[in-house]
């Protein structure tokens, strides 16, 4: 797969890992102040579900389902990581980030399938 | 008690004993192996004198075989591999047999002399290190192979001790109690690389495997393993030398056939007995892509050029086990995908070695009690390893930059600098006081890989090297950031103490 390609499933998995971050009391507390709403949990942990789901779709309707399967562990690997040294470090960001992320997925996505 | 009860602190003391055993062995083995992600880009750097050009396979190939020719006439066997663009050297390896030695050398692609470039083991120093630990290579591989075992057992044995792998699955809290922040640390950095750390090490033991259990091949094919090899497609069928010296091709024949028959030059040739009536060339094929490592063959008669036989097409169990070994590699990852598997490598370094200093901080005795034997071995030992290896790598580096060219044995020494480095800064690590063990012995270490950059500016000074240059400066940052963290005194880091620590 490509640069790009592999972009938008970093970002789709950072989106959805940062949703469910958020889904859990200590990390909103840290992020927005305050633990979760309980009406909140199930969207956000909806969002986040979709959200690794769309890119898992994403790496293997790029590139397969062999390289795909790899290349979406090494993106939920590695988005996972950006969001835990986020939250701790600049937890404040999070939101931000999780938001930005989906419109750089959206931009990377014609380089993606341009590159196919 | 009941059984479930039980389970987990038995969990719980598997993982912290067999993760100790084998912890310094694994991050030597994660370090020079997340390195070998890199290995053709080192061992380009490690030989600058050899700049990109393109050169003719098949002059490349008639070259080497007049040189090997004078090296070894009557020899087992000999390979060369051919050059490509981005690495444009004859490189040629030549035995009496299997058991060997084997010989090697860099040939000059077009007047097939020993190459101009510094002598220098490169890349491959470091990945043969990985599953060989510079040991003699049974060895190594055994220690190796019995290491990754218990490292399974330490991986299973942690994911069922950890209890709340979802609850914390992105909790750092580096302001708490040491013991806090370090359980974070390991749990943080083995969690999220997973899928990696269970696949890197099953697929390495994969790997391994035929070596760590050759009964089944060796029973099954009466002691001729090689048959082992052909019908599983790996290798074309071989046969014995005939006893009657008649000399074949010049090999570039072989290469000329092989581009035509598969539209591609191979990657190497293998020619088994030369010299002999009966002599074969193997042309082997780059890997075609996939996941799987395989090598498509064609071997040819050396006399007529006539083709002779094609490796089969391997079954389930051989695409299999091809595909664990390609996993492994990762010769299939593009530029950005291989970003991440270094990545992940580097994760899966930073989980051993964070299990390592959880260890002693676990068991630091409280006040003023004098820390035991054990402890005390095994913080040297810590510090010797995880600071020591990546010493020993930025001195292996540097030194490839400032030992005279014309030296002899120049090869050896670096690989010299790289023990030489390593075992001065495990010294300094176990005499310098408690306090200021770590920051000296990682200082040191970032210093050797600061010094790399002006070395190379100055000596070489290369555009095509900016971006190792610039790894350089980062493996030195971290360092640095690892030394500053360790000068910190505890009282900064236990502001907070936790009032209950989970053991693991």
């Amino acid at each position: 797969m490509s640069a790009a390609g592999l972009a938008v499933c970093v970002a789709l998995a950072f989106a959805g890992l940062s949703a469910l971050a958020l889904s859990l009391d200590r990390h909103h507390r840290a992020a927005l102040r305050g633990p979760v709403p309980k009406a909140r949990i199930a969207p956000l942990r909806g969002a986040g579900w979709a959200g690794l789901a769309l890119s898992l779709y994403a790496a293997v309707a790029l590139a397969g389902w062999n390289f795909g399967l790899v290349q979406a562990l090494g993106a939920v690997t590695a988005a996972a990581l950006a969001v835990a040294v986020c939250l701790t470090y600049r937890p404040g960001w999070l939101r931000p980030a999780a938001v930005a992320a989906l419109p750089i997925a959206a931009a990377f996505l014609p380089f993606a399938l341009a590159a196919q | 008690m009941s059984e479930p009860r039980r389970f987990r602190p038995a969990m719980a003391w598997l993982h912290t004993w067999a993760g100790l055993v084998v912890g310094w062995v694994l991050f030597a083995v994660f370090v020079t192996g997340t390195a070998s992600y890199y290995k053709d880009d080192i061992s380009r750097w490690m030989r600058p004198e050899l700049s990109e050009s393109q050169a003719d396979p098949v002059l490349a190939a008639t070259r080497a075989g007049e040189y090997l020719a004078g090296q070894m006439p009557e020899a087992g066997g000999w390979f060369v591999k051919l050059p490509k663009a981005e690495e444009p050297v004859t490189e040629v390896y030549w035995w009496k047999s299997f058991a060997g030695p084997f010989h090697h050398a860099l040939l000059d692609p077009v007047t097939g002399l020993p190459s101009k470039a510094r002598d220098t083991r490169g890349g491959d120093f470091l990945y043969r290190f990985h599953f060989e630990l510079g040991l003699p290579s049974l060895w190594g591989r055994w220690i190796v192979g019995a290491c990754a075992m218990v490292l399974l057992i330490a991986l299973i044995s942690g994911i069922v001790t950890h209890r709340r792998i979802f609850a914390d699955f992105f909790t750092f809290r580096p302001d708490r109690s040491r013991q806090r922040a370090w359980l974070d640390a390991h749990n943080l950095v083995g969690v999220l690389a997973l899928p990696f750390h269970l696949m890197i090490t099953y697929t390495g033991l994969a790997t391994l495997g035929l070596m760590l259990m050759p009964w089944g091949a060796q029973t099954a094919y009466r002691g001729q393993v090689p048959l082992f090899y052909e019908e599983a497609g790996l290798m074309t069928q071989s046969r014995p030398p005939a006893g009657r010296r008649e000399p074949g091709l010049p090999l570039g024949e072989f290469v000329r056939k092989a581009e035509r028959t598969a539209g591609e030059p191979p990657e190497g040739l293998l020619i088994a007995s030369p010299g002999d009536a009966a002599s074969t060339v193997n042309a082997v094929f780059e890997e075609p892509h996939g996941l799987a490592h395989l090598h498509p063959q064609i071997a040819y008669d050396a006399l007529t050029g006539a083709e002779w036989a094609r490796n089969g097409t391997p079954g389930g169990a051989t695409r299999t086990a091809t595909v664990m070994y390609g996993l492994h590699e990762a010769h299939f990852a593009a530029p950005a995908l291989r970003i991440l598997f270094f990545l992940c490598g580097a994760m899966g370094a930073a989980t051993v070695a964070s299990g390592l200093v959880l260890w002693t901080v676990a068991r630091t005795p409280k006040g003023a009690a004098p820390a035991g034997l054990g402890l005390r071995l095994v913080r040297i030992l810590n510090i010797g390893t995880i600071a020591g290896l990546p010493a020993g790598i930025g001195a292996f580096f540097l030194a490839n930059r400032l030992l005279p060219l014309a030296l002899t044995h120049r090869a050896e020494w670096e690989v010299g600098a790289f023990f030489g480095a390593w075992i001065l800064v495990a010294l300094v690590g176990a005499l310098t006081p408690r306090r200021r063990a770590w920051p000296a012995s990682l200082g040191l270490a970032a210093a050797t890989f600061l010094a790399i950059v002006p070395a190379d500016l100055i000596l070489v000074g290369e555009a095509r090297f900016v971006a190792f240059d610039m790894a350089m400066l980062a493996a030195a940052t971290l360092l640095i950031l690892a030394a500053r963290t360790a000068t910190k005194p505890p009282a900064a880091l236990t502001r907070r103490p936790s009032p209950q620590v989970a053991q693991a």
